[in-house]
């Protein structure tokens, strides 16, 4: 056997199946000797390359956004079809829903509030709210009642009350966004969920993670208050833990 | 929950199925999407338009290969039309040993002394010449090598014939081995510049 054909036989068959010949040649071969040695190297360097890398936590959060976008993300609708409109109108008004409708909607005027401000007023919130409309239209619909009172208090702020001047002497608009979201969210641990199901661990885990993305957003607008890309991902991420808050409240009112 | 479980409510448009399947298959993607391209802005879109692409054509998925095969060939197929889209730049270093083809065989640079690569591969060398291999020998060698998939899985990630994986196998790490023997001359090279030049006597 010549080097060209153990070459053949590598290529054909890998490192692992040399046959007789093939070895009887290696074994007085420097040539060959060097090459399988060389790839060993390269083999054992390659295996010490790490298989799995952890991916930011960014992508999921705005892959999720785009998949609830395209509405592939079905959430499971709890209202019954055959329920009433008046059942429906009176449930509403139990506590637990009465907390989740109202969490949604000052987590919604916060994160109004945190589009607004660094637009000097103008407003595209209006179509950006749709989608969460959509994805909940039963809670859409009940929190058009409470609600209406709870959002110029939140909002006022933001109303260009504020001079521009006096602006950095009221709070920023992330802290009023987070203390609002905190504020919904502490009526969480107070339910008891279904704790052990895999849905509510799933549902504690995206608080977590959007809470830890939330933090790093504030954190970097605070450090550049005119980073658009950091406010754009904040705004999003209040939408979505909006929703969450609301998912964690609603699954508790099912299962108390 | 299991694998199987999450694909089904997935298909049913369960927002924890995804998250689930997004988070056991997660890490292998972005490592791939990383080795394949070698930053990580690239590597963060190309894993969330590989998901997207997965999630979107999950109702198909009717389960007759594995499903982490089939996210793989969808992440591969989206990282090598990302590559020809942009054409990255796969070698610079001697036009003389660049292959003609990615299904021709690798020149022999006869005339060079054969310089031994043992205890002289380190992770970041391998990692700047996996870079500069074309996208098809990259794919394979990254997959076999790195990942741990044998020929069989990586013939149905690219949709090849076995033998086609092993043969690219064979050739990507010809390839690497001369990039590498490169790497060696050049440190040389520049070893015996610094040894020449007069701050180098002195020292």
């Amino acid at each position: 056997m010549h080097c060209k054909e153990l070459e053949s036989v590598l290529e054909a068959k890998g490192l692992a199946q040399l046959s007789k010949d093939a070895r009887l040649h290696l074994a007085t071969c420097g040539a060959c000797q060097g090459l399988i040695a060389d790839f060993n190297s390269i083999t054992a360097a390659a295996n010490s390359l790490p298989a799995e890398v952890n991916p930011p936590d960014r992508i999921w959060i705005s892959l999720r956004a785009q998949l609830e976008a395209e509405g592939l993300i079905k959430e499971p609708v709890e209202v019954s079809e055959k329920t009433s409109w008046w059942e429906s109108f009176g449930a509403a008004w139990k506590p637990r829903t009465f907390a989740a409708v109202t969490a949604a909607a000052l987590v919604l005027a916060a994160a109004v509030y945190v589009k607004r401000v660094p637009q000097n007023g103008v407003s595209d919130v209006a179509k950006k709210q749709t989608p969460v409309e959509i994805s909940r239209p039963a809670q859409t619909q009940v929190a058009a009642v409470p609600p209406v009172t709870t959002l110029p208090a939140i909002a006022a702020p933001s109303q260009g009350s504020v001079p521009s001047k006096t602006k950095e002497l009221a709070p920023s608009p992330s802290e009023s966004a987070s203390f609002t979201l905190n504020q919904a969210e502490l009526e969480v641990p107070n339910m008891q969920l279904a704790g052990n199901s895999q849905v509510d661990a799933a549902l504690r885990q995206n608080l977590r993670t959007l809470n830890a993305f939330i933090a790093e957003c504030e954190l970097r607008l605070k450090q550049n208050p005119q980073d658009e890309l950091a406010r754009e991902y904040l705004y999003t991420a209040y939408q979505q833990k909006a929703d969450l808050l609301a998912a964690m409240m609603e699954s508790g009112r099912g299962e108390n | 929950m299991t694998e199987a479980e999450a694909i089904r409510l997935a298909q049913a448009g369960n927002a924890a199925a995804f998250e689930f399947l997004y988070r056991l298959h997660g890490r292998r993607v972005y490592a791939l999407c990383l080795r394949m391209v070698g930053n990580p802005a690239d590597a963060e879109d190309l894993m969330q338009e590989a998901f997207l692409q997965l999630f979107r054509k999950i109702g198909t998925f009717r389960g007759e290969s594995a499903f982490s095969t089939w996210l793989h060939r969808m992440t591969v197929n989206v990282v090598l039309m990302r590559l020809r889209k942009k054409s990255l730049p796969t070698d610079s270093l001697e036009e003389t040993l660049e292959p003609d083809a990615e299904n021709s065989a690798p020149k022999r640079d006869v005339g060079a002394p054969d310089l031994r690569l043992t205890g002289a591969v380190d992770r970041v060398n391998l990692e700047r010449c996996i870079e500069k291999l074309p996208p098809g020998y990259r794919t394979v060698f990254v997959l076999h090598d790195v990942q741990g998939y044998e020929h069989n899985e990586i013939a149905d990630i690219m949709g090849c014939s076995v033998g086609n994986s092993k043969s690219q196998l064979h050739k990507a790490r010809t390839r690497l081995r001369e990039l590498l023997q490169e790497e060696l001359r050049q440190q040389a090279r520049e070893e015996r510049k610094a040894a020449k030049s007069p701050t180098g006597s002195l020292d």
